[in-house]
């Protein structure tokens, strides 16, 4: 009996002075897609957010404590995201980093607000995010709602294409910014022929690019990610279906090539600017090279940011208080590689600036707007 | 006039395509069920991992500087039915054979969980992102006029029709002349009687899972390299179509689930083409429910009394 007890206290000991030591660092959550067809833009996210929390502990940390990264792996799957979120409040972690597929962020983000943790997510760019007059959800990139925009008036302006197809992939973020982006060409009195839905995760689009071919489409707006549309310009290829195609950040990585092969050349992309391109981030991209890291992606630089922004306001407001700390984001402006950024009262950067980029067939893109 | 005859025609080959694949698919699902009276839900994960087996050997036959596309194919086709053919072997082995004489529900669920295992294993093995192989075979032939209409039909998409035929033929033959397959047979009308009468049961349910795998490789080598790409995930949806397919045609029924696979990718391919490709699947299952509400055993089915 009493030895049970010694074990017992020693076990309540040894659970004390792991909640203390853990106290000693400040964790911030990293939750996006490790598994999963989309777990390539995970990775992006992951390694700037890594890069970042390195760099600032090798600084000296945030008021003399270590930034600790815990991944979390959501797969892009709205159900895993809330049981992610849900792990993450029971962790007692207070700050996160993510989600990155749109229609995770969302549910998993009416949980931080609840709870009082902070999220920043450096990927998410459906406007709803950010529309229910949530205190504690930011971003660090764009939105759907500029995107779109962006995208159309360039199509308006450069293209002018005759007879238009808007093709999404029925999900939040896809639908979102085909339908912004029709809306715009309607606008404009451009010929908005075909919007059509496909389902994620299908293979055979031979009928869609029949019927596009047969509407003699010479423009084709898609709103998704890059496993269809790879697959819808390889099978246009191969059934000599010649339109110009164009899309959001979500089919712009090398994979896009490694499925379409020849066909992705030409591809026009809306992408954030190339903040690894900029003379100013030149030491961080050797110090990415230097880990054997891309840094490259879309979502590499406003992860780093996201945890600068946070590691700041943390050493502004003396503590790992989210409400303080969202006061403060919201209050300041804040220099960091993806430049000075400023939220406005929702959440969103006041500023961020999209570029058109045409695709290479090897896998590389040169900016045209 | 011409034009939406050729148009209507291109969107025929398509559905033809893709529903002769569904039909390789399906009968794997329909011989085990005409068999032991029970689904294979791992089937789809087989047809996935010939897939993969098919993608390493024609990366590495490539890679070794080997140029003969048809021994390429070949070598893929045969190693891949091959693996599969293990697999297949293996899962009735681990996973359902235990469970032979209980109650359904456990091989049901015992299948499941074969499936569930299946994926996760080749995605910790190969990883979860696409992975992508160009083409090796290229060129199609066109018809009709750019300036109106102009139908194709890729080399691709006529081997697709011709293995998936010369396939279809050799099982059909199998099953109806050779010694094996009237077993199969008899297996299927009474599984009892037929052990009573000498013949090794259990070696005849190995027989059909390994002879339904070798077909989901046919078919994973076969829109492998139509498509060009593999993830771990791919099995799930296409054994979820070829399933579909198999009960509109008849479960259990051999041509039932090359009719309900050729039916099934058609109606797909037209509803995409006359209406919206959102609206397929609405269609195609929509379709599996007409079916079955005037015809509960399917299009080839025969109706019968449960089996025990």
């Amino acid at each position: 009996m009493n030895f049970k007890k010694t074990l017992l206290g020693l076990g309540v000991s040894a659970l004390v002075l792991g909640a203390t030591a853990a106290q000693a660092d400040i964790k911030i959550a990293l939750a996006g897609p490790v598994t999963g067809p989309v777990a390539q833009y995970g990775d992006m996210q992951f390694t700037g957010a890594k890069m970042a929390i390195e760099q600032i502990n090798k600084a000296g940390g945030v008021n003399g404590e270590k930034l600790v990264g815990v991944v979390y792996d959501d797969a892009c799957d709205p159900k895993q995201a809330t049981a992610v979120a849900n792990k993450v409040v029971n962790d007692g972690v207070q700050l996160v980093l993510g989600h990155l597929c749109s229609s995770s962020t969302e549910p998993a983000s009416d949980i931080y607000e609840d709870e009082g943790i902070l999220m920043i997510t450096a990927a998410s760019t459906s406007p709803s995010i950010t529309e229910k007059g949530y205190q504690l959800i930011f971003r660090t990139i764009g939105l759907d709602s500029l995107q779109g925009p962006f995208a159309a008036n360039y199509i308006i302006s450069d293209i002018k294409p005759l007879r238009v197809a808007v093709i999404h992939d029925k999900q939040q973020y896809g639908e979102g910014l085909a339908t912004s982006v029709k809306g715009e060409l309607d606008k404009a009195g451009i010929n908005v022929v075909m919007f059509e839905g496909v389902t994620s995760g299908d293979k055979d689009f031979s009928a869609l690019i029949g019927k596009m071919k047969k509407e003699k489409i010479d423009f084709v707006y898609y709103g998704g990610y890059h496993p269809e549309l790879g697959l819808i310009l390889r099978q246009s290829s191969e059934k000599g279906f010649d339109a110009k195609f164009m899309g959001p950040e979500g089919v712009g990585n090398p994979d896009i090539t490694a499925i379409a092969g020849e066909a992705s050349e030409g591809l026009l992309v809306t992408l954030p600017d190339s903040f690894e391109k900029d003379p100013k981030n030149a030491e961080l991209v050797e110090a990415f090279k230097a880990n054997n890291e891309d840094p490259s992606g879309a979502f590499v630089f406003p992860s780093y940011s996201a945890i600068q922004i946070m590691a700041d306001s943390i050493k502004a407001v003396g503590s790992v208080d989210t409400m303080k700390m969202a006061e403060h984001m919201r209050a300041n402006t804040f220099a960091t590689p993806t430049g000075d950024l400023a939220f406005d009262a929702k959440g969103d950067l006041k500023k961020f600036q999209f570029v058109v980029y045409n695709w290479h067939k090897d896998g590389t893109k040169s900016a045209v707007k | 006039m011409e034009e939406q005859v050729l148009y209507f025609v291109q969107q025929l080959l398509n559905g033809l395509t893709i529903g002769s694949t569904y039909a390789l698919i399906a009968i794997g699902y329909t011989m085990v069920y005409g068999i032991v009276g029970m689904i294979n839900f791992a089937h789809g994960e087989v047809y996935m991992i010939g897939t993969y087996v098919a993608f390493i050997v024609i990366a590495g036959l490539t890679f070794l500087g080997l140029e003969s596309l048809p021994f390429i194919f070949m070598a893929a086709l045969l190693v891949s039915m091959m693996v599969a053919a293990t697999y297949g072997f293996a899962i009735e082995r681990v996973a359902y054979r235990p469970l032979r004489g209980q109650p359904r529900l456990l091989a049901l669920i015992s299948a499941i969980g074969m499936s569930i295992f299946l994926q996760n294993f080749v995605r910790l093995a190969q990883g979860s992102r696409d992975i992508a192989m160009p083409s090796l075979i290229t060129g199609r032939w066109t018809f009709g006029s750019p300036d109106t209409f102009e139908a194709s039909l890729s080399y691709m998409q006529v081997i697709i029709f011709i293995v998936t035929l010369v396939t279809m033929g050799a099982l059909t033959l199998f099953i109806s002349k050779s010694k094996w397959g009237r077993a199969c047979r008899s297996c299927s009308q009474d599984l009892g009687m037929t052990n009573l009468l000498g013949i090794n049961t259990n070696n005849i349910i190995a027989l059909t899972f390994v002879v339904g795998a070798a077909l989901a490789a046919v078919a994973g080598l076969l829109l492998g390299m139509y498509y060009g790409v593999v993830n771990p995930y791919i099995g799930f949806i296409a054994g979820l179509k070829a399933f579909t397919a198999a009960v509109l045609g008849g479960i259990g029924s051999i041509p039932g689930a090359m009719l309900g696979g050729i039916l099934l990718g058609t109606t797909e391919a037209m509803t995409s083409a006359y209406f919206s490709s959102e609206y397929k699947d609405v269609v195609a299952f929509g379709l599996l429910i007409l079916v079955l509400l005037f015809r509960p055993s399917g299009l080839l089915g025969k109706p019968e009394v449960e089996k025990i």
